[in-house]
């Protein structure tokens, strides 16, 4: 159980010293559509830190996603530097953009994105062969575990909740020991009660040391990470950081506001 | 800030280094680095196998032409080998470099200004004597006989005249009794050596040797019975009687005059030069002068296979056609199914890549996918060709056919081929699709 989380800081002990995990410097995205140009970034200035746990707000269309995309490397910012773990990531290749979220990045999405036909094992082992991560399959029963799923490894997608679903996605995140876990929108598909579970998996994770970004349009939902940065037309709006003893985000009894959702965190996280 | 990068790849290059140094030291850490690559391959093709089973009908349809393909790949390739191996053992029994010489007219104005055609006993030892290259020969009168025994009584048997060099020429072994020597030559004994099937027909047995049949009417002393040989070009060999040639000449004098021969070179190599000295000897003798025409025919073993050789490359060529077009068409299709897979699949693509897939990791995926669907046509192809050979052996008056194994092997090596070639543009274009629009598409 808490191995995959000892075995995540493999990556920190090469991190430059006193870096941040994240550091985006006047980071623009210009997209063209015809001889329309979209800029769904205009100059974005941020770092975000080892284990920090972040919310990012926005109206529809200020470029939450297009930012989620960039820190995920599976797009390059048109100017600016972004600096994962001090590394300029506009100087890597194609491939080693793809070791990067295959190794460091875990994608948690609004639709989830399982593979059909497969069951909930393979699922989770999938980013483990792109890895050619050894010992796959306990490290993908680890991760289910983690997300209270190890009954239903052999299910296939089909079979499965909409909450399961997203557990199955967010143990696929976890199975390669990410850095950051990125969730667009991760509770966007999923009713009140069920992203309640899925918040309270991200905040036991979090308490486990994980760094976590979400964009979410909720604000229960931004209540219960320590940072929330607003985005507006491209552009940081607001950046807070709640205060460590007032926070009501800051641990993994954090979502307790109902006893009922608390006792189920103990029930899917703890084994 | 190239200073970051310099440092950070010679620190990579050292790792590997440290890693290859491992490797030497631990075999097993080899197998698990071996068996990873491995294993990423596996995978690929268990997810084909998946998707092509999910789609089954299509998948069908797709690989047809490889299937029509690979099927008369299978089935024409057999069938040659099974007509070749025919041929090649019905040469070697009717004896090895073994020459039939039979007189000709020629066609035309040339050929009748020859004049009567002959060839007699004469010639024949003529030939014998002054081609050093020929080792064996023996004069060979051909006629129809009807044949009794007892109450038994067959028609339009094949009667044949030799001298004794016959057997060896030809190849018949005397399983019973003996065959006939010199002295019955010399003296036209009414003697006679039964086929195995004459024998069947006459419904008797072994015991006939030392018993008199009767054939065209003259009582002839059976010396003795051959082994069977079996058929050749749908011509039961067993179904014969040799008599010495003396003795077909007297029933028949016709043929003294207008005789073929058979011959045995010495050896493969010479059977050219056989056919050469017999030619000038049979030219000097018949008084052709230099331009006309042979007045005889030379038949020779290599020419029969010179002529299966032809049949060979007509089907080959004709194979060779169908399977090209079909093998287009089949990678046409497999290249519009592996398109529709790409698309259908762009999510799924989308999600691979966010989730660390390179676009050669892609790329691989899609072309395992498009030769795991050629391969499958290419083994559907293999099992029908097999069941057609199979089918065809039913037949009575059909050769063995056997599949061979090697076509079996390039069979399915050009399936394979034809999903690597056709595969490349689907899998390209997989690959480099770009992992946010391949993840938006609808
Ligand atoms: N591939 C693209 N081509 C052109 N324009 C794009 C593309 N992707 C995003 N945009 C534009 O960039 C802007 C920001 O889009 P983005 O998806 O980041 O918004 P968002 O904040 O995630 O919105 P939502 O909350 O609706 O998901 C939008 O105006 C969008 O139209
Ligand atoms: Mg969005």
């Amino acid at each position: 159980m808490s191995s995959p989380v000892t075995a995540n800081s493999n990556g920190r002990d090469n991190a430059v010293g006193g870096e941040n995990l994240i550091e985006l410097v006047d980071i623009e995205k210009i997209y063209r559509v015809g001889t329309e140009i979209v800029r769904a970034l205009r100059g974005v200035t941020l770092s975000i830190a080892e284990n920090e746990y972040v919310a990012i707000m926005g109206p529809s269309g200020s470029g939450k996603s297009t930012m989620m995309n960039i820190l995920g490397c599976l797009d390059i910012p048109t100017s600016g530097k972004y600096s994962l773990r001090g590394k300029d990531v506009a100087k890597l290749s194609q491939s080693r953009l793809a070791r990067i979220r295959g190794g460091q990045i875990g994608f948690v999405f609004q639709s989830f994105e399982l593979l059909p036909r497969t069951t909930a094992l393979k699922n989770v082992q999938l980013p483990l062969v792109y890895t050619q991560t050894p010992n796959r399959r306990q490290r993908a029963m680890a991760a289910l575990d983690r997300v209270g799923l190890s009954d239903r490894a052999t299910h296939r997608p089909n079979q499965l909740s909409g909450g399961q679903k997203q557990r199955v996605a967010i143990a696929r995140a976890l199975a390669q020991e990410p850095d950051i876990i990125l969730a667009d929108e991760p509770t966007g598909n999923l009713d009140s009660k069920t992203g309640d579970e899925i918040m309270m998996i991200f905040d036991s994770l979090h308490a486990e040391g994980q760094t976590i970004i979400i964009v979410t349009h909720e604000e229960e939902i931004a209540a219960q990470c320590q940072r929330v940065i607003r985005l507006k037309d491209g552009l940081v709006a607001s950046d807070v950081t709640k205060s460590k003893e007032g926070g009501a985000a800051n641990g993994p009894s954090a979502g307790g506001a109902d006893g009922e959702s608390d006792a189920l965190v103990d029930e899917v996280v703890v084994p | 800030m190239s200073q970051t990068m310099v440092s950070h790849q010679s620190t990579r290059k050292l790792r590997r280094l440290l890693s290859a140094a491992s490797l030497v030291r631990a075999p097993g850490a080899v197998v698990r680095w071996v068996s990873g690559g491995l294993w990423g391959h596996w995978q690929n093709v268990v997810t084909a196998l998946v998707q092509i089973w999910a789609n089954k009908g299509r998948a069908m349809l797709t690989t047809l032409g490889i299937v029509i393909a690979v099927t008369s790949t299978i089935t024409v390739v057999s069938m040659v080998q099974g007509f070749g191996d025919y041929v090649t053992n019905m040469l070697r029994n009717f004896g090895t470099n073994m020459i039939f010489v039979h007189p000709w007219q020629p066609a035309g104005m040339r050929g009748m200004m020859l004049g009567r055609i002959t060839m007699d006993v004469d010639d024949v030892r003529a030939v014998g004597a002054r081609c050093d290259k020929i080792r064996r020969i023996s004069p060979m009168i051909f006629s129809n006989a009807t044949i009794e025994y007892g109450r038994d009584k067959i028609e339009n048997v094949d009667f044949q005249g030799a001298t004794e060099q016959f057997q060896t020429i030809r190849s018949y072994t005397v399983e019973h009794g003996r065959f006939f020597g010199p002295i019955d030559i010399d003296a036209g004994s009414y003697s006679c050596v039964l086929g195995a099937s004459v024998l069947k027909r006459l419904n008797a047995d072994r015991s006939i040797v030392g018993d008199y049949v009767i054939i065209n009417g003259m009582r002839f002393l059976v010396l003795g019975v051959f082994e069977p040989k079996g058929s050749a070009m749908g011509n039961d060999q067993d179904d014969l009687i040799l008599v010495p040639y003396t003795t077909s000449l007297k029933m028949a004098p016709f043929w003294a005059r207008f005789m073929g021969f058979i011959a045995e070179a010495d050896g493969e190599e010479n059977v050219e030069e056989s056919c050469l000295q017999m030619t000038r000897v049979l030219r000097e003798r018949h008084g052709l002068q230099p331009g006309d025409p042979n007045d005889f025919r030379i038949f020779r073993q290599d020419e029969i296979l010179a002529d299966f050789e032809r049949v060979k490359i007509i089907a080959t060529s004709a194979l060779a056609s169908i399977v090209g077009i079909s093998l287009i068409v089949g990678g046409i299709g497999i290249m519009n199914v592996c398109l529709v897979s790409v698309t259908e699949r762009t999510r799924e693509i989308g999600l691979r890549k966010s989730i660390g897939a390179r676009r050669r990791d892609i790329l691989f995926q899609f072309l395992t996918e498009a030769i795991v669907l050629a391969v499958a046509g290419g083994a559907m192809g293999v099992v029908l060709g097999y069941a057609i050979c199979a089918l065809a052996s039913q037949h009575p008056s059909m050769v063995d056919i056997s599949v061979p194994y090697w076509v079996v092997l390039l069979a399915l090596g050009f399936s394979a081929t034809v999903g690597l070639v056709f595969g490349l543009i689907p899998a390209f274009k997989a690959a480099i699709l770009h992992p946010i629009d391949a993840l938006r598409h609808e």
